[in-house]
């Protein structure tokens, strides 16, 4: 059997910062990844990465930005590493070659990001996340860390509470491999699949959340779903907040830039949750056109949209038909970033020994109940690294544990229980709905009827799912079988986010309770706690850490 | 179709479609309803991922990124296959284990040059000016999807040719400013299977969705290689006497380079490359020139260039070249 020090799974920016730590340290580490490293859902990142690097700024600043937008939610012990850690790392990336935008002078370009006191984004265009996963790939190959390209993770094997390895699925050929670790990184993304508008790619279905609460880790913060206010009408496909950074409008149908009613100071700079309840309350109040609000760049003028927003314009064009230049966007809030996740402390380790997590798949909790754009770039960055550093000294400090046989069989089985059944349900129609009552019920806006609705609705798919066949029998690049486990996953996740949302009866961030419109931090400034115990979703809570700032009104 | 134990074949199928919609949209479709077994890459489905290139009407395209109906209009016909010069795997998915295998054969990171106050401010970061980070601006682009090397015209001939998405990537770094390392990387890249096997058919640039140019970047590279002083190669041998046969006559005469870049007894040896290329209709047919009119404007404009003593920019312009 293979076995290596430090087993990464997930080759986006997290993971692979993750392996370049432990490669440093000496160890053999490998990355496990169900798409190519470049394929990562990190590509897509626009906007930007925030640090405090200007002459005026500081990491102070963009701790109380960071604690102000996670509505008190977030950890400010884990908040101010990030930012005191920031200018750090961003240096780091420079010196390896990152393609960052520049001033005139040549020095790294800064831009205005919602819920920001200072520009302080770091970006390379509007392809931010696309030039900082080449760059960490070019780093990958230059360390000669290994990768297992196009292997699916099923489960993380644990023996005597500690791990000792996984079982992954080689996607060509369909077969099921053990590798053993002494250390294990989880970085495996999202979830934004769960809903029907999301700007995340199809392969963010939260699995590593699940395999983390199969494996005994709890997940934190599930309820809290960012919304993001600016994407594009048929696709869901992300634009960045960078656009409205540069200084583009948000108007509705009668012409009002409408976020003067709703942040006189920020206007479209408010933080995220802040804006997208605004377009959806102008929606539902008959001031948006065919369900979406404008985003009006042409005041821009065409050179800067062509020099600092080149791929929202090809885009727009290619995805939607409409020339930026020419013609406001049409946009609307979309789900697009999990502030919950894998519960980790400050050096990215979970409740079991030996399991690590970082990046979007993790909470350590950075973002709290609202994230900032351009924090989440810096999460995967910083914690990956972290969580590089700290499973490299437990892998150093442990020894290879012996992988019990019976797992491979049990996972080899409820495979078979798959492939085998001759009839029944196809995933997809289960997706679909799941996706769709998601949107509808646990979105931008919540009450307990309608979340009581979905906790229904995600009982009978999951007594559906338990009846779903394939038509692929094969095992060459069976991509049928993938969507159907991801396809568990999905459902697991979905719960947690509608039991989640159902216990807090207050709104905080990106939790909005039509029935309990009101921050509460007398009952509700705590975390909440999800664990799996014989296939059902347990809540317990937890407190906030907090440092400097006392929690106050939020305005913008 | 990929069925184990089957030759490949054609599969037909019917689907509804809405204006607007993909050809990703449409794979999800059959995918979703009509065959489960239909297999194809995808992630981002926002044309930054790179997953989902396959060939629509014979050319290579992101299927995310390509609208049906205007596909289908200009067409009559939509058929979807894998890329060429890949092995296929099942269905649209193909293995492009030597694709990257080339790509990191070049070496794809930076080796930082020595810094100094002047190309670094004082907190350590690199000063990079506009003009400078511009070269690079559209090589930097690539999001490997591959669609180039399906195109490629050498590669279909030769596919130990490192090909053009590796090629781009290799100007991605020695037209970076802060490169360290380009004596070693330009010389490594000028060996056989590197920039001078390209027959600049320009088809990557045309086919390329970002935007990245693999062409022109070949051709800086190209440039910058000379002027680096690493000319013992076929390849600058054959631009010389490029050079040397527009001088004579004004125009190409592609057979006759092949015996001069090559020496006589080994341009014996690239034969049956030369029939794989006129196949694929690009060998230029054997003539025998005679001058172009104006034959003495084209002397004299290389008597100008000689006595400045600048030398020719080796293929700025990618539709003029030999071969296109
Ligand atoms: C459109 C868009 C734009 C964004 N823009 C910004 C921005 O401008 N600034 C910012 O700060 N944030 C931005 N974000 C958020 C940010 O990009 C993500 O949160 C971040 O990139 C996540 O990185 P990651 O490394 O955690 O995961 P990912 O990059 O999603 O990588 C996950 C990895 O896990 C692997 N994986 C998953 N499941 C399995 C499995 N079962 N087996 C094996 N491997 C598996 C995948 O193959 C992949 O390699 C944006 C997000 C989106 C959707
Ligand atoms: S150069 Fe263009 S066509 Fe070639 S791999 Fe890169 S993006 Fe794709
Ligand atoms: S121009 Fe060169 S690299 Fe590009 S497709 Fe033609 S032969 Fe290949
Ligand atoms: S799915 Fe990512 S490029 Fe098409």
């Amino acid at each position: 059997m293979v076995s290596h020090d430090v087993l990464i799974i997930g080759a986006g920016l997290a993971g692979m910062r993750a392996a370049i730590e432990a490669a440093r340290q000496g160890l053999n580490a490998a990355i496990v990844t169900k798409v190519h490293p470049v394929r990562s859902h990190s590509v897509a990142a626009q906007g930007g990465i925030n640090a405090a690097i200007g002459e005026n700024d500081s990491w102070d600043a963009h701790a109380f930005d960071t604690v102000k937008g996670s509505d008190y939610l977030g950890d400010q012990d884990a908040i101010e590493i990030m930012c005191k850690e920031a200018p750090k790392d961003i240096l780091e990336l420079d010196s390896m070659g990152a393609i960052f935008s520049r001033d005139e002078k040549g020095r790294i370009a800064q831009r205005p990001f919602g819920g920001a006191g200072f520009p302080r984004t770091c970006f390379a265009a509007d392809r931010t996340g696309h030039a900082l996963l080449h760059l960490l790939y070019e780093q990958v190959v230059k360390c000669g860390i290994g990768i297992y390209e196009e292997w699916f993770v099923l489960s993380i094997v644990i023996e005597d509470e500690k791990v000792c390895g996984i079982i992954a699925m080689d996607i060509r050929t369909g077969i099921l491999h053990r590798l053993q670790a002494k250390a294990i990184i989880l970085a495996t993304g999202g979830y934004g699949r769960v809903y029907r508008n999301s700007t995340n790619a199809l392969i963010n279905t939260g699995d590593g959340m699940n395999l983390a609460l199969d494996a005994g880790a709890p997940l934190m913060d599930m309820e809290f779903v960012q919304f993001h206010p600016t994407t594009l009408k048929t696709t869901g496909i992300l634009v960045t907040e960078g656009a409205r950074g540069e200084g583009a409008y948000l108007l509705n149908s009668i012409g009002q830039r409408f976020m003067s009613k709703y942040a006189p100071n920020a206007l479209e700079l408010a933080s995220r949750d802040v804006v997208s309840r605004a377009e959806q309350q102008e929606i539902e109040e008959g001031r948006g056109i065919d369900g979406c609000v404008l985003l009006d760049l042409r005041h821009l003028g065409e050179e800067k949209i062509k020099e600092r927003l080149p791929q929202i314009r090809s885009l727009a064009i290619d995805f939607e038909g409409i020339d930026p230049v020419k013609e406001p966007i049409p946009i609307k809030p979309g789900a697009h970033y999990s502030m919950g996740g894998i519960k980790t402390d400050l050096s990215g380790a979970t409740k079991v020994k030996g399991l690590f997590a970082a990046g979007e798949c993790a909470c350590v909790s950075v973002h709290g109940a609202n994230r900032l754009g351009g924090n989440s770039l810096l999460d995967t960055i910083v914690f990956g690294r972290r969580a590089g550093i700290s499973a490299s000294i437990y892998a150093k400090e442990n020894n290879i544990k012996e992988f019990p046989d019976y797992q491979l069989k049990e996972t080899a089985h409820s495979i078979a229980v798959i492939t085998n059944r001759r009839q029944g349900e196809r995933g997809s129609v289960i997706r679909d709905e799941l996706a769709n009552i998601m949107i509808k019920n646990v979105g931008v806006f919540r009450d307990k009827e309608r979340l009581f609705a979905a906790k229904e609705k995600i009982k009978e798919l999951k007594e559906r799912y338990n009846h779903v066949y394939l038509e692929d029998k094969g095992d060459i690049f069976n991509t049928e079988l993938l969507e159907t486990i991801e396809l568990k996953n999905l459902l697991t996740i979905a719960e947690c986010i509608v039991l989640g949302a159902i216990n807090r009866t207050e709104s905080r961030g990106a939790h909005f309770r039509l029935d309990y419109p009101k921050r509460d931090d007398e009952t509700w400034l705590k975390h909440t706690m999800f664990y799996k115990k014989d296939d059902e979703i347990k809540i317990d809570y937890k407190d906030v850490a907090i440092t400097k700032h006392k929690p106050m009104e939020r305005k913008y | 179709m990929t069925v184990k134990g089957c030759e490949p074949f054609l599969q037909a199928y019917d689907i509804d479609v809405n204006n607007g919609d993909t050809i990703l949209d449409a794979l999800h479709k059959i995918k979703d309803v009509q065959d489960g077994t239909l297999s194809f890459r995808r992630s981002c489905r926002s044309a930054i991922c790179g997953s989902c290139a396959v060939n629509i009407n014979g050319a290579p395209k992101l299927a995310c990124k390509t609208q049906i109906l205007p596909e289908f209009e200009k067409h009559g016909r939509l058929t979807i296959e894998p890329l060429s010069n890949f092995p296929v795997i099942k269905d649209l998915v193909v293995d492009f284990d030597s694709f990257w295998e080339k790509v990191h054969k070049i070496e794809p990171y930076l080796t930082p040059k020595e810094s100094s106050a002047k190309t670094k401010d004082k907190d350590g970061f690199w000063i990079i000016k506009k003009q400078d980070a511009l070269k690079i601006d559209d090589v930097s682009n690539c999001i490997f999807c591959g669609s180039c090397y399906s195109a490629c015209n050498t590669m279909a001939v030769d596919n130990q040719f490192i090909g053009p998405a590796a090629l781009a990537k290799v100007w991605r770094f020695a037209g970076d400013v802060r490169e360290g390392n380009n004596k070693k990387r330009l010389a490594k890249v000028s060996e056989d299977h590197g920039i001078w096997s390209c027959s600049r058919c320009v088809e990557c640039t045309q086919v390329c969705p970002k935007d990245v140019k693999p062409l022109i970047a070949i051709e800086d590279t190209r440039a910058k290689a000379i002027k680096a002083g690493i000319k013992d190669n076929a390849g600058v041998r054959h631009v010389e006497s490029m050079v040397d046969s527009v001088k004579r006559t004004g125009l190409l005469d592609e057979a006759t380079m092949t015996v001069k870049t090559l020496g006589f007894m080994r341009s014996l040896g690239i034969i049956p490359l030369g029939l794989k290329m006129e196949f694929h209709g690009k060998m230029p047919l054997p003539n025998l020139f005679k001058s172009i009119k104006g034959i003495e404007e084209v002397k004299k404009i290389y008597e100008e260039v000689e006595k400045k003593g600048s030398r020719v920019k080796a293929g700025t312009h990618p539709k003029d070249g030999w071969g296109s």
